[in-house]
């Protein structure tokens, strides 16, 4: 197998020397990475809940597009035709292609995830599973470019179905939007794209329980991969003349279509869509590292002083924080007297032990945050009054912070209605996430962070 | 001498379309063998099959022996190939190309050697797509050389090649011929084939038309030799019109040329008719039928086959 090793070699070696796909290859996965960073930039540990859906792009990009577009191009040239005319058989070729393919995308993976490290994302939690799992994904990924490579009949083509296939999966596929954000129907329709398993399979290895928590997506990949390899292999085309549509041999593409739907149908029949909603929300609190337990009342101004104190500008659009002299219209002003006036009887906020009604309460300032409502940069003020109101100082002080370390614990409020202020947070993960932001933004002040 | 190639009632179908309908020929060991015929004559098919590049319906291919239907990768083996309709990645180099070919093969020549001799040393490090045409043509034909195959093809090797580029590529392929390779070739260029090939077969509409060495389809082209001649003063065209044996008269002034069947013949009729006029005549030439002309003549319009071969 000298030829398919050169081959492999050259495919290899021959990508570094085309600008363009290095563009694609290594400069649009930074792109994406910083725009995550930049997007994300509360998060306490950067990217690392991010992780599976940066990687996923990236594969996707290189077998969606770069594989396709350069197999194509190719056979447009009559390369491919040259290739044919040597004894070495069809699958020497496609396995060399696309071996080739997996370590160019492996190289955008690393780079990509040294990146991460360099802006502050602590190392995976599952280093070799993580690898296995990418390995996985891109095994997926891959086959899938290969049966675009057999269905497009010039690089135009590749990038209108690659398209058709890559703006999907980003979208309702669970892979740059997370699906805890999406409606219900996207929810279940993201099953039967290898997109959303190839994120809950890297994921897992990144903040999860590693390969234990990918025991439905890695055979999912695989058997998408390898109806995609199938396919791609036995509707190989050497020569553009022979376009797909007068070519023998299409019933090959019902495997492809078959995987997929039998890997929806399956996830469907095992609940696996609001496993992985759930699984989302849970994640989306549990970044912050939890220090050695003890209870609130035993932590100490050094337990303060060590939480990690990074948080969105007041005046953005997470956890917006109104100044003093920021005055209100009159509609929102006669909402806050409500709010005020009915805060101190709310039910949720007497309900629980203190911790539990420190959170209710937090949830009034993170609700409209969420929602994006008017309101939402002046009720904290409001909040932060009236805790002040029940609790003395420290004792704020250290709920507060047992609240940021343990962001994941108790229940959350997704409305406040009752205070007069309509709508309800969809993502209750969302909710939880602004209310970790308002608690340290509350310990600012109360500490006097805000004024050094 | 074995024949290294043989093609059998090769038919082959495109849809409703005939390509080829019944193609035979057969290529002796250490012969220049040239396939001639206009664009959709049926030749690039016949080729693809013979290279495995296209299935046939039906007939036999074999190359050394081998079935090439049957067997098409020991068929590959024995085949070094040099297509028009192939090309390489833009950014590979000779020498990286040469390594990649070989590769592919279990005995192979050296690429440095190769380099020398298609005369791409200095190119041994340039991308493909920095290479001049002839450069490009070399590197093909080196190509088909790096595993010592037994038989050679050649599609219109001097397609787009300057004359200089187009002598060095005749050189090369005479040297193939002196080396005991046997040699396949298309081309259009007739003067290109007379002066390369040992037999030709011209094929026009999916069958062969003929067969056999230039000088036999010369030779055997009955009715083609030409005669042009010029007198002192014109000649009423009725004159000439009325001579016996000429065809394709043509009068231009004083220039007169036709085609005949029997140049002797014609030489004495001209002469006699000159002499009963009382005209001079300047200049006479009587010459053979060129290739071109035999091709055109065969290819044009349902001609009858002619079988020149012994």
């Amino acid at each position: 197998m000298n030829g398919l090793g050169e081959h492999l070699k050259l495919s290899v070696r021959l990508h570094f020397r085309n600008k363009l796909a290095l563009i694609y290859g290594y400069l649009f996965p930074l792109i994406f990475l910083v725009a995550f960073w930049v997007l994300y930039r509360h998060e306490k540990v950067p990217l690392l809940r991010h992780m599976g859906e940066l990687l996923t792009v990236s594969v996707l990009g290189g077998a969606c597009f770069g594989l396709p577009t350069s197999m194509v191009s190719e056979r447009e040239r009559g390369v491919w035709r040259r290739y044919r005319l040597t004894p070495l058989p069809t699958w020497a070729f496609v396995v060399s292609t696309a071996v080739a393919r997996y370590l160019i995308v492996l190289s955008a993976g690393l780079l990509q995830l040294g990146l991460a490290l360099a802006v502050g994302m602590t190392l995976p939690e599952h280093p070799l599973g993580l690898f296995v799992a990418f390995t996985f994904v891109s095994f997926a990924l891959i086959g899938l470019g290969l049966v675009i490579a057999t269905l497009a009949d010039n690089v135009p083509a590749v990038q209108a179905l690659g398209q058709c296939i890559f703006l999907p999966m980003l979208i309702i596929g669970g892979v740059a939007v997370q699906l805890a954000s999406l409606p219900t129907w996207a929810q279940q329709l993201s099953a039967f794209f290898p997109g959303r398993y190839a994120v809950e399979a890297i994921q897992a290895s990144v903040s999860g329980d590693g390969l234990a928590g990918a025991t439905f997506s890695l055979p999912a990949l695989a058997l998408i991969g390898v109806a995609g390899c199938i396919a791609g292999t036995k509707l190989f085309r050497w020569d553009s003349a022979q376009r797909f549509a007068t070519r023998s041999g299409k019933l090959w593409l019902i495997t492809v279509f078959a995987a997929w739907a039998a890997v929806g149908v399956l996830a469907e029949w095992q609940t696996r869509v609001s496993a992985r909603v759930a699984a989302e929300m849970a994640a989306a609190v549990a970044v912050a590292p939890i220090s050695k337990e003890k209870p609130w009342l035993a932590l100490t101004s050094k337990d303060v002083a060590q939480l990690n104190f990074r948080v969105p500008s007041d005046f953005g659009v997470v956890s917006p924080y109104a100044a003093p002299d920021d005055e209100a219209t009159d509609y929102t002003k006669d909402e806050m007297d409500n709010v005020r006036r009915e805060l101190p009887t709310w039910r949720p906020g007497l309900r629980g032990d203190d911790v539990q009604r420190v959170r209710n309460l937090l949830c009034v300032a993170a609700v409209p945050d969420a929602i994006q409502m008017p309101i939402e940069r002046y009720l904290p003020p409001v909040v932060l009054q009236q805790l002040e109101d029940i609790y003395p100082r420290d004792q704020l002080i250290k709920i507060l912070t047992w609240i940021v370390l343990h962001p994941d614990d108790g229940t959350i409020v997704d409305n406040i209605e009752a205070l007069g202020v309509q709508g309800s947070a969809g993502d209750p993960s969302v909710v939880r996430e602004r209310s970790y932001l308002y608690a340290l933004k509350f310990i600012i002040r109360l500490t006097g962070r805000d004024r050094r | 001498m074995p024949d290294n190639v043989v093609v059998r009632d090769l038919c082959k179908r495109y849809g409703g379309t005939e390509a080829v309908g019944g193609v035979s020929f057969a290529v002796q060991a250490g012969e220049i063998f040239g396939l001639l015929g206009p664009n959709g004559a049926g030749k690039t098919t016949t080729l693809e099959c013979l290279l495995g590049l296209r299935e046939p319906d039906s007939g036999h291919l074999e190359v050394c022996g081998v079935d090439a239907r049957r067997d098409p990768r020991t068929a590959k083996r024995k085949l070094g190939v040099a297509l028009q309709s192939t090309a390489l990645p833009d950014k590979i180099t000779p020498r990286e190309a040469l390594r990649l070919f070989g590769s592919f093969y279990v005995d192979r020549i050296a690429p440095a050697a190769l380099l020398e001799r298609f005369a791409l040393t200095a190119k041994a490090d340039a991308p493909f797509d920095s290479l001049s045409g002839g450069q490009r043509q070399r590197l093909t034909l080196a190509l088909a050389f790096v595993h010592a195959p037994e038989v050679v093809v050649l599609d219109e090797p001097t397609t787009g090649l300057d004359p200089q580029a187009r002598r060095e590529l005749h050189d090369e392929i005479l040297r193939i011929k002196r080396d005991g390779k046997t040699v396949l070739l298309t081309t259009h260029d007739l003067a290109e084939a007379e002066q390369l090939c040992d037999r030709i077969a011209i094929i026009d509409r999916g069958r062969i038309v003929a067969t056999g060495t230039p000088g036999e389809l010369v030779a055997r082209a009955q009715g083609k030799q030409s005669i042009s001649l010029v007198t002192d003063r014109p000649l009423a065209a009725a004159l000439w019109a009325g001579m016996a044996g000429a065809a394709e008269m043509s009068c231009v002034g004083a220039t007169v040329s036709f085609r005949t069947a029997d140049a002797n013949a014609s030489v004495a009729a001209v002469t006699a008719l000159l002499a009963e006029h009382r005209v001079e005549l300047i200049e006479l030439h009587v010459r053979r039928a060129s290739l071109e002309e035999i091709f055109l003549g065969l290819t044009r319009g349902g001609a009858a086959v002619t079988e020149a071969t012994p």
